[in-house]
Parts: C-alpha cells; sequence; structure tokens
C-alpha cells in the first residue's frame, strides 16, 4: 500500500535527528489518519484531535521503532487506539469536548451522479449509511472501517488490531449484518 | 457447499480473501440457492454503499499545529517526568538547604557569643550619637557639663 523505501529513509532520516524528517512524516500521512479517526469518532473536533494525539504519539516512540515492522500498521494501530480512548472517556470529559454518538456530525455524502434526483438519492444513502455505522460497537465499527473505507487487507487489520485473521473475518462478517439491519431500519424510516 | 457454510464465506469473498476453491464452491452453491443468491447480493449492495461515503482531508494547517504541539509538548517536557524523578529532586534541594544550614551552625560554633555581641551592636540604636562632639550640640553639651563641674 505505501513505498517501503520511504518509509525506512524518512525512519532513518528522523533517527538521524532530522526535523524535517518528522514533517515529511505528517505530511504523507495525514489525510489517511484524520480520515480514520473522522470515520471513528463521527464528528470534526474530536477527530482532528485525535489525529493530533496520534502524531504526537508516534513521535515520541518513533525512535524505538522496530524496521521489520510496516510504518503505516503501526501508525494505524496508534490511531485506533486513540480513537478507542475518546470514545471511552468518562462523561464529564465528553462534555467538553464532542464525542457522544448522537452529537455526531454526519458527514456529506459524495456522489458521482449529476442529476439532482441522483444527487438526492445518493446523498441519502450516504447519510443512512453513516448513521448505521454510528450505531455499531466499537469493535465492529473499527473492522469494517478498516477494511471499507481505508481497503485493508484482514493480514493488515490483523496486525493494527493485534488480533488473529479469523477474529477480523468473523468480526467484519458480524459487522455486515449488523450494518444491514440498521440500514434497512433508517431507510424505512426515512 | 451447504447454506451454513456460504454464509459464513460470503463476507471475505466479497473483500477478495477467499481462497479460489471456496469462491467457485460460492459461486457454483449461489447459482441453485436462492436465499444464499439473496443474502450474497445483499453482502455486495452494502459493499458497494461505502463508495457514498465521505473521504475527508485533514483540515488546513494541519501538519503545522502537529509541529508547534509537539515542540509545546518539549517545553512542557518537566511535567512529564515520572512522579518519582520530581520527588527526587524536591528531596535533593531539600538535602542541600539542609546541609547548608548545619555547616553556618558549624562555623559559628565556639564564638557564638562573641557574634551574637557583634550582631546586638551593630543592631542597637547606640550606634547612632545625637550629639556628636565636633557639632554645635556637642560643643553645648560640653559647656554645659563644664558649667555644671564649677
Amino acid at each position: 500500500m505505501f513505498d517501503n523505501s520511504d518509509e525506512s529513509s524518512i525512519i532513518d532520516r528522523f533517527k538521524k535527528g532530522e526535523k524535517a524528517a518528522f514533517e515529511e512524516f505528517v505530511l504523507k500521512y495525514q489525510d489517511r489518519i484524520y480520515n480514520l479517526c473522522r470515520h471513528m469518532l463521527g464528528n470534526t473536533s474530536d477527530a482532528e484531535d485525535a489525529a493530533q494525539d496520534t502524531f504526537i504519539k508516534a513521535y515520541q516512540k518513533l525512535k524505538d521503532f522496530r524496521p521489520e515492522a510496516s510504518l503505516y500498521t503501526w501508525l494505524y494501530r496508534i490511531a485506533v487506539n486513540t480513537c478507542l480512548d475518546y470514545k471511552k472517556r468518562p462523561f464529564f470529559e465528553s462534555l467538553f469536548k464532542r464525542g457522544d454518538e448522537d452529537e455526531e456530525d454526519i458527514p456529506e455524502a459524495v456522489s458521482e451522479a449529476p442529476s439532482p434526483e441522483k444527487l438526492y438519492e445518493s446523498k441519502q444513502l450516504g447519510l443512512a449509511l453513516a448513521r448505521s455505522l454510528g450505531k455499531l460497537s466499537l469493535k465492529l465499527r473499527t473492522v469494517i472501517i478498516l477494511k471499507e473505507i481505508e481497503g485493508l487487507s484482514y493480514e493488515e487489520i490483523a496486525d493494527i488490531l493485534e488480533v488473529s485473521t479469523g477474529t477480523v473475518k468473523s468480526r467484519i462478517s458480524r459487522a455486515r449484518d449488523e450494518l444491514k439491519k440498521y440500514f434497512q431500519k433508517i431507510m424505512e424510516q426515512n | 457447499m451447504n447454506c451454513s457454510k456460504a454464509h459464513k464465506v460470503i463476507s471475505p469473498y466479497i473483500d477478495g480473501e477467499l481462497p479460489e476453491q471456496d469462491m467457485k464452491a460460492l459461486e457454483d452453491h449461489i447459482k441453485v440457492c436462492s436465499n444464499c443468491r439473496a443474502a450474497f447480493e445483499e453482502g455486495k449492495e452494502l459493499h458497494n454503499l461505502f463508495t457514498y461515503t465521505e473521504e475527508f482531508k485533514a483540515p488546513y494547517g494541519f501538519n503545522t499545529r502537529v509541529i508547534t504541539n509537539i515542540t509545546s509538548e518539549k517545553i512542557r517536557g518537566f511535567s512529564r517526568f515520572p512522579v518519582f524523578v520530581r520527588l527526587a529532586e524536591a528531596a535533593v534541594i531539600i538535602v542541600v538547604i539542609a546541609l547548608g544550614a548545619l555547616t553556618g551552625s558549624l562555623a559559628i560554633k565556639g564564638n557564638a557569643p562573641d557574634k551574637a555581641r557583634d550582631i546586638m551592636a551593630s543592631l542597637s540604636l547606640d550606634v547612632f550619637n545625637s550629639a556628636p562632639p565636633e557639632s554645635l550640640g556637642g560643643v553645648y553639651l560640653a559647656m554645659t557639663e563644664a558649667g555644671n563641674e564649677k
């Protein structure tokens, strides 16, 4: 998915104390990490904070990074754990930092359809899907986002979540079953 | 392939994570089983729905904010030391102050009465003479005292 030689060059330069290497690292991964956090947390404010925290943690840990591991799965692991921590934070903290499921900013649906009817339909489908995703448990939401939105393989997801590929397979299957139910229910209400 | 097995492999089939022989077996099964075919079609529809999700980009200035936050984290580095390190630092400061006080008291030990007298003398108001002998007041006082003696 990413060029390994680029990854090892960034790490080598960072370990030699080159400041620009980390800035390059942030620029390279910021959109992917922000996209993941945005889908995991469901709102802009928490997503930016979690993505920022992810890079700060990565900066602190990058010196200890083992070159035999994959840099982007390592970074995804930090991002997923940071998002899970945001979701598990106590209620009083969520009062100051938005994160409640009900308060999620529903993303704008993307449409390639030119006609207004198609545009409306695409938007409705995107909104219903976003709402359905928000209803999934954290475990199931994480695997389905990593699979369907981030386009990672079962092996990569297993590596990020530190579980077996069998677990990933069954969680994705369950996530799809539940998502289907929520989606149908939401479409019926509409 | 039976229906139970087919249901289990629909999801990995959609994700392209199924071995070729299982793919073939599922394809053969859904040709003859309408229920599994419907489940397969629903799964594919759900998978296709994700094309409607938005791809978010990091907000403008995100990378600058990350670098700024990292710099300020470094400045606030002290507070990130573990508690035992901070306690050890406080203990060292207390020991240094205590040693200083002890050394000082030992240095003045033995001639303490003289030192104390000097200190009291330096603090006394007696050092201020209200009428020094060379002043007009001093001359007047001297003359008065001489007159009294007579």
